[in-house]
């Protein structure tokens, strides 16, 4: 069985007297170790679907099977625990806390994890080493550039060693420059095995992807095959 | 896998330490808070110990005093006073008092013993005295009947009169003199000792009691200072509920005996006692509704900011949700950040409330006892308004939805 399987999702935003179906019958199946790119229009359901991958959010309808569980089934303290060893999100909006520095920052899904706060330490300042940011441990986030708060969020996304890394629109607040290093280290992590998803409208970002898979109005119109 | 408390902690002294001002803001009503529970608590421990402090010096609840009407006629001022045979009849009035004595007092001769010379109050007393005021000898022994009917020249010192006078040698059987008499002590009384509160140290307020001395009451009338008059009664009842029977018995005697004018007071320690009760009973219940008010606002005041902080801080949290941070986490860290800042608040009203209590105290010359005690049940205090009112707050943020607090702009 596939890393991640949807069945049938369905999900409904309640406004009111309207309904918003956001997601309309999705099917996808996604292989460990694959580098997926979602595309589509705006609001037809892309940060939903990833949200729903992520274990944020939950489906309206049908089931979601992430590495052989069944996510509707599970506890809301195992979705966190899913949430902080399995998956890792990239935002477009690069969502660092602005009041603790790169270091602190990297540091907190280890602590949510439970780890000690010298080994933290160790294994945020290697990841960080990893992503080019040794010498900007102590910066707040308002004190780095674009580009570097995407790889200090990457270097949070990644610092538990995730299986599956999801980024939602990762380089669109980014320039060429910046959005290019930042795929690189995309595409450095799927070489060590990493599941990646993302989600982009730039063609030239998704054709880094094996596979593109695209969303109109809540439904996949192409690529849910396996390339 | 919780995140541990000291990591809460951490995060909750960061967040203080970046809102600085909000902390401050927040924090006032605690302060105000736990300041007055300070106050009150102070002063009613201050209250208690005076009161212990009064009726030790009173000797009991058992006690009667008797002493002249300052509201009386002038030209009756000659009347208030007892004769000696006025004094066996009413003690024969009374057989059901445990004690009798009448007190006549010399303030201003003192005591003399060769070059020596020490300043006291000298009491010309009944052998009962030591039972009314529960005062006994520590050595040799008290004056009797015998030194009554016969004016004896002995005299009891006070522990601290006698090592005045003495220094380390043995005054029993040695001589003093007042007023050319030459009077030989023959017993100490116990030291009397009760700790001054708080601030001043170890001092014994009742030092001043051992630096009396007593005297037969015939011996003051008749040799030293013939020209005072008995105007002073103390009788022991032998309960405190006979006391205040006792008591009314003894204003009809006393009116009886001075053709029905009132020429003296009764009072009974066990009344002024329960008044005195009742009044800091009163003072207690309005500093605490004070105290329980301040720490209810400020309780209001600091959910209120914390909700508002939270609603700021939406962002953060669906943050910390999506990278696997637990509701129960969100929960403990905003829980362990209002508890912090209350007791933030009660540190700092503690602090405050001790300076005020200083300078209250000392402004006003009044008992205000701090204690150890008052500072637990402070920091107690502000640790359970965090508790309280920190639960909604916390709650509120750990219920938030991940996704709809990461789209919160
Ligand atoms: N919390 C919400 N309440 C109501 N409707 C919502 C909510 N979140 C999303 N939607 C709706 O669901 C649909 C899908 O939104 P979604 O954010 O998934 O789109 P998207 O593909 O990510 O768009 P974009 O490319 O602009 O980010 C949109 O029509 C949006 O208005
Ligand atoms: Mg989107």
């Amino acid at each position: 069985m596939a890393l991640i399987e949807t069945k049938d999702i369905i999900k409904d935003y309640d406004m009111g007297k309207v309904k918003v179906r956001a997601l309309n019958g999705i099917n996808i199946s996604i292989e460990k170790g694959e580098f997926v790119a979602i595309m589509g229009p705006s609001g037809s359901g892309k940060s939903t679907l990833m949200h729903i991958i992520g274990c944020l959010d939950a489906p309206t309808e049908g089931n979601y099977i992430l590495d052989n569980l069944k996510v509707s089934q599970l506890h809301k303290s195992e979705l966190a625990a899913i949430r902080n060893k399995e998956v890792g999100f990239v935002f477009q909006t690069f969502n660092l806390l602005p009041h603790l520095n790169v270091l602190k920052n990297v540091e907190l899904p280890l602590m949510y994890a439970g780890m000690s706060s010298k080994a933290r330490i160790k294994q945020a300042k290697d990841i960080l080493d990893s992503v080019g940011l040794s010498d900007r441990l102590k910066h707040k986030p308002s004190e780095l550039s674009g580009g570097q708060r995407q790889r200090v969020a990457i270097a949070r996304a990644i610092v538990n060693n995730p299986a599956i890394l999801l980024a939602d629109e990762p380089t669109g607040n980014l320039d060429t420059q910046a959005g290019s290093d930042i795929l690189s280290i995309f595409s450095e992590l799927h070489a060590k095995g990493h599941t990646i998803i993302i989600v982009t409208h730039d063609m030239a970002v998704a054709n880094r992807a094996n596979r593109i898979i695209k969303i109109i109005d809540g439904k996949i119109v192409d690529g849910n095959i396996a390339a | 896998m919780a995140i541990s408390l000291r990591e809460s902690v951490e995060i909750g002294l960061a967040d203080i330490w970046t809102r600085k001002v909000r902390t401050a803001v927040t924090v006032v009503g605690i302060i105000l808070g736990v300041m007055s529970i300070m106050v009150v608590l102070a002063i009613v421990n201050g209250m208690n110990k005076s009161t212990l402090q009064w009726m030790e010096e009173r000797g009991g609840l058992n006690k009667i005093d008797v002493h002249r009407n300052w509201e009386m006629d002038r030209k009756d001022w000659s009347l208030a006073s007892f004769s000696l045979s006025e004094l066996k009849l009413i003690r024969s009035l009374i057989p059901e008092a445990a004690a009798f004595t009448p007190e006549i007092s010399d303030r201003s001769t003192g005591i003399t013993k060769g070059e020596l010379y020490f300043q006291t109050s000298v009491s010309g007393v009944f052998p009962d005295m030591t039972i009314v005021d529960e005062w006994n000898i520590s050595e040799g022994r008290f004056i009797n009947y015998f030194d009554i009917n016969n004016s004896n020249n002995v005299i009891v010192l006070g522990s601290k009169a006698a090592t005045e006078l003495f220094s380390n040698h043995n005054p029993i059987g040695e001589y003093v003199y007042m007023q050319g008499q030459a009077l030989k002590v023959i017993g100490i009384m116990q030291e009397k000792y009760l700790k001054m509160q708080g601030g001043w140290g170890g001092e014994n307020a009742l030092e001043y009691m051992n630096r009396r001395a007593f005297i037969p009451l015939t011996t003051m009338l008749h040799k030293i200072s013939p020209n005072q008059t008995i105007d002073e009664l103390s009788i022991k009842a032998s309960s405190p509920e006979k006391a205040l029977k006792l008591k009314t018995k003894l204003e009809n005697i006393l009116l009886n005996l001075k053709q029905g004018k009132k020429l003296f007071e009764v009072s009974s320690i066990k009344e002024q006692m329960d008044q005195m009760k009742q009044n800091s009973l009163m003072f207690t219940v309005i500093f605490v509704l004070i105290a329980v008010i301040s720490l209810l606002v400020g309780g209001i005041v600091i959910m209120n900011i914390m909700l508002a902080s939270i609603q700021e801080r939406t962002r953060e949290i669906g943050v910390r949700l999506a990278i696997g941070a637990r509701r129960i986490d969100i929960f403990i860290q905003f829980m362990v950040q209002t508890i912090l800042i209350t007791t933030l608040g009660g540190v700092i009203g503690i602090v405050l409330g001790y300076a005020i209590l200083n300078m209250v105290g000392t402004y006003l010359s009044m008992e205000l006892v701090a204690s150890l005690s008052m500072i637990y049940a402070a920091l107690a205090v502000s640790v359970g308004v965090g508790l309280v009112f920190g639960i909604m707050p916390a709650v509120r943020a750990s219920n938030l939805d991940p996704v709809n607090a990461l789209r919160n702009e």
